[in-house]
């Protein structure tokens, strides 16, 4: 019988770099979102998920725009942006300027920021790590989710998508345990409507269930 | 002295901290500032160099000496980078170089990783021997007399790597710059759990009753501060609920305008009897920790912040902080969910009156906010992120396995 792999606990904390380059109205954030350096672009969109921000955003542009600038269709508008459906980091930031010049087509004079209250472009450098926790079965996997830190929970649920466009999660429950039923249910947590602390507890649930029903088929 | 955090910091933090010790492991890692004892950046040293020893590095510590003329250059060079207007001329300057001449010549700079904190020692990049070089800044340079930024930029320029507290406070020098926020020991006299009675005996010894919800902000008695602006917020939000105002702050020494606002604060109390103002000597660390415990709701209405660590120290003890949305308080305060971030005396009584009226949001809050502190804001991430930097100018790539 085939031995099988288990899954290896690892967690990603970033370390910000500023790139010296700052906003102070969206024509500035225009000009330097053209020019800034792809991690910048990639830590404001897809690493924005790790900084535990209120969820009335999907990225830092959209929180800029909305809190700072307050234009709040704008935000919208750049909280629409789903950075996991471009290939790469130059489509996405197309995207984004896209969504920029249609607005300043409709509003050529938006808002100054307030001093202090600029958009800094920074960049993160990432470092990994394995927690020393693997899991070799569901019921391992159970417990293991409900206590690692939540940089874990964001290395394989959020940084995951960049490395292989799906999570470490329900990949290794469908590769390694063949749960189908429960990996899709964790493809279907959508990654924009929940904190890094509701997704655990989604996840936890899913693989509960799953736990519960595996005992009650043996009779337990 | 590792193992006091297990149970506190992030399991994370602390397995990377052993990783990273492990790959600096018999390395060397010499840190420079100018005072032993005084200011949040002794007092984060005097913790984190045995935390460097524990971890197998090879950590010193010293600091720079100076004359009286020395200090006071640098105290305007200070002030200048924080934007008060002072001139500094040549002869100064130089002043300032000499005696960090002198230091180089007494004090061992042979490290495989140096890092100078703040500008009083940042001319000793000069004397450098070998190593990485780390300009640490900890304060607010976001508006600084340009004349004196432009002068000191010189030396920070020799730096490998820059480290500011807040995104806003980088500037384009030319360096690798990194972003680290300071943090709160959890350990310390001003943070570490506390019984009920050790915290009656404070509220006893300053004649504070707790009989109704307190509001409560630690602050110098500074204008930047807004103290008037909390009394003001206070008598808005008694007309619907009755609470108590306790307004505790060390007297500041350094600053003239100090004693003019503590009279005018005292002033504007007047005589209500619901209002405390206390004036804590320095040292007060238990009597802060105990106030900060005590608090129904804590305040920072700051108008200037250069980071503001209470609203961290409060948000630790599990108390919702409404502050003011400046320095470095909106990167503590996720408005909404671990506290509110205000522009207004308008603004914190409406906050104020919603906490009062909600336990279960104060609560919700509170636990949210020591949660964000958790895993953003204690010295052990602070000493992981130092490392990182080293670590990362040893590798120079943007990941990093470990």
């Amino acid at each position: 019988m085939e031995e099988i792999r288990p899954f290896e606990f690892k967690q990603c904390v970033n370390l910000i770099k500023s790139t010296g380059l700052k906003a102070r109205n969206l024509r500035e954030l225009r000009e330097r979102t053209a020019v800034v350096s792809g991690e910048s672009i990639f830590h404001h969109t897809y690493q924005y998920f790790l900084k535990g921000r209120v969820l009335e955003y999907t990225n830092d542009f959209a929180h800029w725009a909305g809190e700072s600038l307050e234009e709040r269709a704008l935000s919208e508008h750049l909280s629409n942006v789903d950075p996991y459906a471009f290939k790469n980091i130059e489509d996405l930031r197309m995207e984004l300027l896209n969504v920029i010049d249609g607005y300043l087509k409709n509003f050529p004079e938006p808002r100054e920021a307030m001093p202090g209250d600029e958009f800094y472009f920074n960049e993160t450098v990432t470092l990994t790590s394995p927690l020393g926790i693997k899991a070799k079965n569901l019921a391992e996997f159970l417990i293991a989710i409900k206590y690692v830190d939540a940089a874990a929970i964001y290395y394989h649920f959020y940084e995951a998508r960049v490395r292989l466009g799906v999570d470490d999660f329900s990949k290794w429950l469908e590769d390694s345990l063949d749960k189908k039923e429960v990996a899709e249910r964790i493809r279907g947590i959508d990654p924009f409507m929940h904190s890094t602390e509701e997704i655990r507890k989604h996840i936890y649930e899913g693989i509960e269930e799953e736990v519960r029903t595996e005992m009650e088929a043996v009779g337990l | 002295m590792i193992s006091q955090y297990s149970g506190i910091s992030p399991k994370g933090d602390l397995i990377l901290l052993e990783r990273l010790g492990e790959k600096l492991k018999g390395k060397s890692f010499l840190h420079i500032n100018s005072t032993r004892a005084g200011g949040g950046v002794a007092e984060i040293l005097q913790r984190m160099v045995p935390i460097l020893v524990e971890l197998g590095i090879d950590a010193r510590w010293e600091v720079i000496e100076g004359d009286e003329r020395f200090f006071d250059v640098t105290k305007k060079i200070h002030n200048a980078v924080q934007g008060n207007p002072e001139k500094i001329t040549e002869d100064m300057w130089r002043h300032h170089y000499e005696i960090n001449k002198k230091n180089a010549e007494r004090i061992n700079l042979d490290a495989d990783a140096v890092l100078i904190h703040d500008p009083q020692p940042s001319p000793l990049i000069e004397f450098r021997k070998r190593g990485r070089w780390i300009w640490r800044c900890h304060i607010d340079v976001s508006h600084p007399v340009k004349e004196v930024c432009d002068y000191l930029l010189r030396y920070c320029r020799r730096y490998d790597a820059a480290v500011f507290s807040v995104a806003k406070f980088a500037r384009a020098m030319g360096v690798d710059e990194f972003i680290i926020p300071p943090s709160i020991d959890p350990v310390s006299e001003k943070n570490r759990e506390m019984s009920p009675d050790e915290i009656n005996k404070t509220l006893d010894r300053f004649q504070i009753p707790a009989d109704r919800p307190m509001l409560l902000q630690v602050s110098r008695f500074d204008r930047f501060k807004d103290p008037i602006g909390v009394i003001k917020a206070y008598r808005m939000v008694k007309k619907y609920n009755d609470c108590i105002l306790v307004l505790a702050g060390s007297p500041a020494t350094d600053d003239p305008e100090g004693e003019a606002v503590l009279k005018e604060v005292r002033e504007f109390a007047a005589d209500d009897p619901d209002i405390h103002i206390l004036l804590l000597p320095p040292f007060s660390d238990r009597d802060i920790n105990a106030l900060q415990r005590a608090a129904t709701i804590v305040i920072q209405k700051s108008l200037k912040e250069g980071f503001g660590l209470t609203v961290s120290e409060a948000m630790w003890k599990g108390k919702p902080v409404i502050g003011g949305a400046a320095g470095g308080i909106p990167l503590q305060i996720i408005h909404g969910a671990t506290g509110f971030l205000v522009h207004s005396v308008e603004g914190l009584a409406f906050r104020i009156r919603q906490f009062l009226n909600n336990p279960e949001m104060v609560q919700r809050m509170g636990e949210n906010g020591r949660e964000h502190v958790r895993n953003n804001f204690l010295i052990t991430r602070q000493i992981r992120d130092y490392l990182s930097v080293w670590y990362y100018l040893e590798n120079k790539r943007a990941l990093i396995e470990l």
